[in-house]
Parts: structure tokens; C-alpha cells; sequence
């Protein structure tokens, strides 16, 4: 009886590491030969956005790698180290690519890259994530307006501090009616941004 | 009618697992906003579901009783996991639209539910075909459903069709209006809902016509 | 058990029903004319015809008689309830997909009058909202408060063609609503004190707004002595969203606005008297009633406060919708001679 029982168990359990053992033997496997394409292919897509901020002919180095770290600042509204992507010429910082987060959108934070060139001019931004309503405030993604572009070649020397802001604040960005709260976060961070890159321009710029 | 043939009819009509058995509401909701998503996830399921059931069937009688589900569940999840690692590493835009979905195959019932009723009983040629089929008829209906919110959603077809093919294939895309304000809802989740429900009713309505 | 509501029993017909709630929604419709001009009846017009356009459609496919389902009226109170919630302004085809998609997905996908699980008017409300929110959320402001020359034909112009006016002209006719004004300046860090200086306020809820939710009033009390609604629905509502708004205008007044401006703003009166009264989708029971206006003036808030859109009664009515059987099974009174 006992006897029976025991060799049922060990023939189940037996089979039982036998599977496991071919499906695990499997999933090596095609861990190994994939797992440079996909390390490439997320590079790639990576620096395919990095790319939309800065564009590729604006520096020769490896942009995804050449990373320096950033502690939380107010500016920049993040908790935790981020890192910021630095593009170079010849081995001379030409600009760098700030993750920033706009704690005040509509539903919740608005994450944006913005990359700055070295004589704090904006070159691009792009919205990372958002939570903003589908339809009226989610115009800040690329692929739904060209809004996000009214950043590009601004600086806080073109653009005093009171003119960061929407028309209707007295500013010099547009809107959509309806929507303020959103452009006015992203706009409120990117300026925040600018004041970062220009305080911390040293660190950013060095070698 | 020969058994494949039965096998074909059951899965694109008959048994449907879009719009007769229900089975894996999740991704025929979820992921089906546009044709290219509905497809793209479709075939990748109708791939597991192939190869699971082919692999099933010839070891069946091996597979002790008492954990045929978890040694089911090993090689459907091992399937999975491999199909996502393929599209992750030679299709990244695509991995990238449709997300968690790839995974989320394994807890698709009717991937399981075939291996239990079919591949577990029958021999491989057809339980393979049942596999396939059944998955192409579900594509199927993501594909019709994912049209038919795209069209209303957005007013074109076929947008997205460079994250599969490259931006080359962007003039592929069809826009039906040249000035579509777009009808959010049917993008939105009670889209999903509304659309299959109407696909259901279309079914039915067909066949009590028939 | 059949939980469905029952239709009107030993009490006069549908048509006379529907026929005094419309007459009810005059006095507000008058004020909306005279505070917002003509707009509002435009697409009061576009709604009525849509309705009867679709329905006769409907009917015919389903192989119904027509007249008598269109003469009821239930229809037409759907259509000017929906044309009363969307912004005067919206684009023609807003308010004829809204109908249509009111009478189609609301009502007959149900089996028609009597079977609606949802309020048919907001059904086609929320969809809208949630499809077209920039269209949805762009109202009009009151004649007297837009600067310059205003011409109705401009309102025409706006409903069929905007293109035909300018951008500034659709600028200076249009504004926030005091809802959507408040959310968006808080945000500012502005004291509720200081927001509500803006000359869109008026003295309890928002200019000219105040007094077309007045209209409605009347209208409603009016519907209360003809027996037509029950007051249950109503004051259960209403004081549910007076006290909340009550409580939180004392813990923090500086962001909460007072309960009077919460019932004289939004749609909180249309809600109270013509939208959660609907005899179908309502709860059937004096104590459920209750409950589902309570729990309507508690949704209504929190979504107000802190959803994502500026108004939440839609939402609010729906979401009570599907819970209206489950209201009715628990309270319906106990038979006689059964255990609890």
C-alpha cells in the first residue's frame, strides 16, 4: 500500500523535474541568442528618443552610455538619482538631455525630456509619460500636436520669467481652451529645468 | 468534410474563441485599438497556441494525470516567454505597443483551455491545427474589432503599420476623412466593449438567418 | 424576481407625463434664452428632430407600431435634457450623434421605453464627453458679460461653421464654467476668496447660471405638486450635497466652495428634479430612492472635487444605474407573514 503510493509520487514528481528541466533548458537558451539583439534593439530605441530631443547630427558620441548622475533637486522635481544624457563633439559637452518631472498636471506628474545646449538654449522637448485626459490635455505628445515644439530654440534670456507662462496668463506659449492646467505644468518645468542647467552648468559642461 | 476542415470551420466560426467561447476577453479588449495591435497579438497567440498544442499531443500519454495543468502550464508559459524574448529582440516597436500583453498570452485561458479539451485527447497533425486555427480565429476577431475602433476612433486603418514593418510602410496607412476630430470613446475601453458586443450580435444574427 | 420598474400604474398616461415634465423645463429654457441667447434652442430643435428621425427609423426595423411610441414624449424629455447639458456652442453634429446615440445605444439596444438599465440622456451625455471632451467642455458665456458687439447670428455661425467666425470672436463668447474655473485656479495656489472675485460668479453659484438653475427649480417644484416625481429622489439629493458641501466648507473654505454654490452650479437642479427622477432607471422603492440620491450627491461631489472632469453628475448617475436592482431587491418592504 505505502509502497505504491511512494512510487506514484516519485514517478509524478520525477516527471514533473524532468519538464521543468527541458522548459527551463529551453528558455536558456533563447535567453542567450536573443539577448544581444535585445539589448541592441533597446538601445536603439532608446537613442531613436533621445534622438527626437537632440538630433543625431549634433554630436558623434555614444549618447545612451555617456551618462552622469543627477541627485533629487526641486527644479527637477525627482525623488530618486536620475541620470542625464551628456552629447559630445570631439569629447566637449555641446549639450545635455535633463529628465524632469512636472508634479502639477491635470491627473498627476507629466514626465518630459528636455535637452539644453550648452549656451542654455532649449533643443527639444518630449514627453515621456502623462496622465492627462485623452483628448484635451494629452495635445503635449508629439504625435498629437506640434504644440511641444513651441520650446524648441527658447532660452530664459529670450523668454523673461513672467512670459514663462500660457497667452492667456500674460505669456508667450499657446493653449488649447479647455486645457490649461497641462501646458501650464510643462511649461512651469522645463523653466525649471532651464534654471537647473543654468545653476548647475559646471557640473553638466565638464569634461 | 474532412477533420482539418471541421477543425478550420469550428475555429474561425463555429467555436470562435473571439465571439462564441469568450475565452481571453482580456487582450480582445485591452490591446484591440487598432488593426495592427489586434493582428500582431492574434498571430503571436495563434503561434503559442500552435505549438502548444503540438508539443502537448505527442507527449501526452506521458504527462502523469494528476499535474497535467502545471506541465500544461510550463510549456505554454516556456512558449510564451520564448515568443516574447523573439519579438523584444527583432521587433521592438511592436514589443513596445503592445507591452505586457506578449506575457500576459500564458494566462490567456484559451491557449490552456485547447491543450486541456483537444491536445490532451487527440493525436498531433490535428491537435496543431486545432491550436492554430482556433488562435487565427481569435486574431480574427482582434482584427476585426481592432478595424472597426480604429475606423471610428481615429478614422484610418492600418496606423502603426511602421512599428511592424519600418517607417517605410507609413504611406500604407489609409485616413478615410481628411478632417476627423476623432471619436475618443471607441478607442477607450467602453469602445472595446460596444465593439465586440456588436461583433456578437452580428454573428448571431447571421446564423438565425441561416 | 423582476426588479424591472414598473410602468406608471392607475396613473395618467406616458404622454401626459412626459408632456407636463417638458412643460416643467420652460421656465429654465426661457432664463437659458435670455441669459446665453439662442443657441440652446438651435440645439434644442436639432435634438427634437433627431429623436423623431431615429426612432421612427428604429420602429420600423423592429416592426413597431410608430405613433403611439413616438407621441409618448419619452423622447423628446431624452432630447432637451441632453441639448440642456451639452454647451450651447457645440458643433451641430455634437448634439445629433449625442441623440442619436441616446435613443440607439440608451434605449432601443434595451428593448425601448421601460427597459432602459441606464438614463439614456446621460448615456449619450457621457459618451460625448468622454469622445469630444474639447468640444464638451467649451461653453459660452453669459450675453452680458462678453465685451463688444455680440450678434446671435454669430452663435448660428458657431453651432454650423466655426470657421465662418473669427478666432477672437470665439474667444470673447466664450468662458469657463465656474466648476472648471475653480478647479483650474486652485491649482494656481489662489484662495477660493480671491477666485471667486471673477466676474463669472454670481451670488451663490455661477453668473447668469444661477438663474437658469432657478428655472429648473420651479420647474421641478412644479412636477413635485403635479405628484409627478416623488420627493424622495430630489431632496435626498439635494441635502445630501448641501451637508457634504457643508462639511468640507467649514473644514477648509479657502478650497471648498459654500453647499449653496455646489447646488446652484453644475447641473446639480437639472440632476435633482428631471435626470435621477427618470421613472426607468430609478429605484422604485420610497427607501431605495433615498439611498440612490445619496449616493448620487456623494458621487457628484467627489468627482467635482477631485476626478478628472469638472462635472460628474453623468458618471455619477450612470455608475447608480447598475446598482438600481440591487437598491430595489434590498428594499423592498417584507412581504407579509415572511421572515425578514
Amino acid at each position: 500500500m505505502f509502497k505504491d503510493h511512494f512510487k506514484k509520487i516519485s514517478i509524478t514528481a520525477t516527471s514533473m523535474i524532468i519538464f521543468s528541466f527541458i522548459a527551463s533548458t529551453a528558455l536558456s537558451i533563447s535567453y542567450f541568442i536573443t539577448k544581444s539583439p535585445i539589448d541592441e534593439s533597446d538601445a536603439k530605441a532608446k537613442k531613436i528618443f533621445l534622438n527626437q530631443v537632440i538630433s543625431a547630427n549634433l554630436y558623434d558620441n555614444d549618447l545612451v552610455k555617456d551618462t552622469i548622475s543627477a541627485e533629487p533637486s526641486q527644479l527637477l522635481g525627482n525623488k530618486k538619482n536620475i541620470e542625464i544624457y551628456r552629447a559630445k563633439i570631439k569629447n566637449k559637452v555641446v549639450a545635455v538631455i535633463i529628465e524632469s518631472i512636472a508634479p502639477d498636471g491635470y491627473s498627476g506628474e507629466i514626465k518630459t525630456l528636455v535637452g539644453i545646449d550648452h549656451e542654455n538654449k532649449v533643443l527639444g522637448v518630449r514627453v515621456i509619460n502623462h496622465k492627462e485626459t485623452p483628448g484635451l490635455g494629452d495635445y503635449i505628445e508629439i504625435e498629437k500636436s506640434k504644440w511641444i515644439k513651441n520650446f524648441d530654440n527658447t532660452s530664459l534670456e529670450k523668454i523673461t520669467e513672467n512670459h514663462w507662462a500660457v497667452k492667456k496668463d500674460g505669456g508667450e506659449f499657446d493653449y488649447t481652451t479647455g486645457a490649461t492646467i497641462t501646458p501650464r505644468a510643462v511649461i512651469k518645468s522645463t523653466y525649471k529645468t532651464l534654471l537647473y542647467a543654468k545653476e548647475n552648468k559646471q557640473r553638466l559642461f565638464a569634461l | 468534410m474532412n477533420s482539418i476542415q471541421k477543425i478550420a470551420l469550428d475555429g474561425f466560426w463555429k467555436q470562435n474563441p473571439g465571439v462564441v467561447q469568450l475565452l481571453g476577453l482580456c487582450p480582445t479588449l485591452a490591446i484591440t485599438t487598432s488593426v495592427i495591435n489586434g493582428l500582431s497579438l492574434g498571430i503571436a497567440t495563434a503561434i503559442v497556441m500552435a505549438l502548444s498544442n503540438g508539443s502537448v499531443s505527442p507527449i501526452r500519454k506521458f504527462i502523469p494525470i494528476e499535474i497535467r495543468v502545471p506541465v500544461f502550464v510550463l510549456i505554454i508559459a516556456s512558449l510564451v516567454t520564448i515568443i516574447d524574448f523573439s519579438i523584444h529582440a527583432f521587433i521592438q516597436p511592436l514589443y513596445k505597443a503592445l507591452g505586457i500583453f506578449i506575457p500576459l498570452i500564458v494566462t490567456n485561458c484559451i491557449v490552456l483551455a485547447r491543450v486541456e479539451s483537444f491536445a490532451a485527447k487527440n493525436e498531433t497533425t490535428p491537435s496543431f491545427f486545432d491550436g492554430l486555427f482556433m488562435g487565427l480565429g481569435l486574431a480574427m476577431v482582434l482584427t476585426l474589432l481592432g478595424g472597426l475602433r480604429e475606423l471610428f476612433g481615429k478614422g484610418t486603418l492600418f496606423s502603426g503599420i511602421d512599428l511592424v514593418f519600418g517607417p517605410s510602410a507609413n504611406n500604407l496607412v489609409i485616413h478615410f476623412f481628411g478632417d476627423y476630430h476623432g471619436f475618443l470613446l471607441a478607442i477607450l475601453p467602453p469602445g472595446a466593449f460596444i465593439g465586440l458586443a456588436c461583433l456578437i450580435a452580428l454573428k448571431n444574427r447571421i446564423e438565425t438567418n441561416q | 424576481m423582476n426588479n424591472r420598474s414598473p410602468y406608471i400604474v392607475n396613473a395618467p398616461s406616458v404622454s401626459t407625463i412626459m408632456f407636463k415634465v417638458l412643460l416643467a423645463l420652460i421656465p429654465g429654457i426661457a432664463l437659458y434664452v435670455y441669459a446665453y441667447g439662442f443657441g440652446v434652442l438651435v440645439n434644442i430643435f436639432l435634438a427634437s428632430l433627431t429623436v423623431l428621425l431615429t426612432e421612427s427609423t428604429i420602429l420600423s426595423i423592429r416592426k413597431l407600431p410608430i405613433k403611439p411610441f413616438i407621441f409618448d414624449g419619452s423622447g423628446l424629455v431624452t432630447a432637451w435634457l441632453l441639448a440642456l447639458s451639452i454647451p450651447s456652442i457645440a458643433p451641430w453634429w455634437i448634439i445629433v450623434l449625442g441623440t442619436l446615440l441616446c435613443i440607439i445605444f440608451g434605449k432601443h439596444l434595451y428593448g425601448g421605453l421601460g427597459y432602459n438599465l441606464f438614463n439614456p440622456a446621460m448615456v449619450g451625455y457621457a459618451i460625448l464627453l468622454i469622445s469630444f471632451p474639447a468640444f464638451m467642455t467649451h461653453w459660452q458665456a453669459p450675453i452680458f458679460l462678453i465685451d463688444g458687439h455680440f450678434a446671435w447670428i454669430d452663435q448660428i455661425k458657431i453651432i454650423f461653421n466655426s470657421q465662418l467666425i473669427s478666432k477672437e470672436t470665439v474667444d470673447a463668447i466664450s468662458s469657463a464654467t465656474p466648476l472648471d474655473y475653480i478647479k483650474t485656479q486652485l491649482t494656481l495656489d489662489q484662495p477660493l476668496s480671491r477666485i471667486k472675485q471673477d466676474k463669472i460668479f454670481g451670488f451663490f453659484g455661477g453668473q447668469s447660471l444661477e438663474m437658469i438653475n432657478f428655472g429648473y427649480l420651479v420647474g421641478g417644484l412644479y412636477l413635485l405638486k403635479e405628484k409627478i416625481v416623488s420627493w424622495h429622489l430630489p431632496v435626498a439629493f439635494l441635502l445630501t450635497l448641501f451637508l457634504i458641501g457643508l462639511i468640507f466648507n467649514i473644514y477648509q473654505p479657502d478650497t471648498f466652495a459654500s453647499p449653496l454654490f455646489q447646488i446652484m452650479s453644475g447641473g446639480s437642479i437639472l440632476c435633482a428634479f428631471f435626470i435621477i427622477t427618470d421613472p426607468v432607471s430609478a429605484p422604485t422603492t420610497p427607501k431605495g430612492k433615498i439611498y440612490f440620491g445619496i449616493a448620487i450627491a456623494l458621487l457628484v461631489f467627489i468627482i467635482r472635487i477631485f476626478g478628472g472632469y469638472p462635472e460628474g453628475i453623468a458618471f455619477a448617475v450612470l455608475f447608480m444605474n447598475i446598482c438600481v436592482p440591487l437598491i430595489d431587491s434590498l428594499t423592498q418592504p417584507r412581504v407579509f407573514g415572511h421572515k425578514q
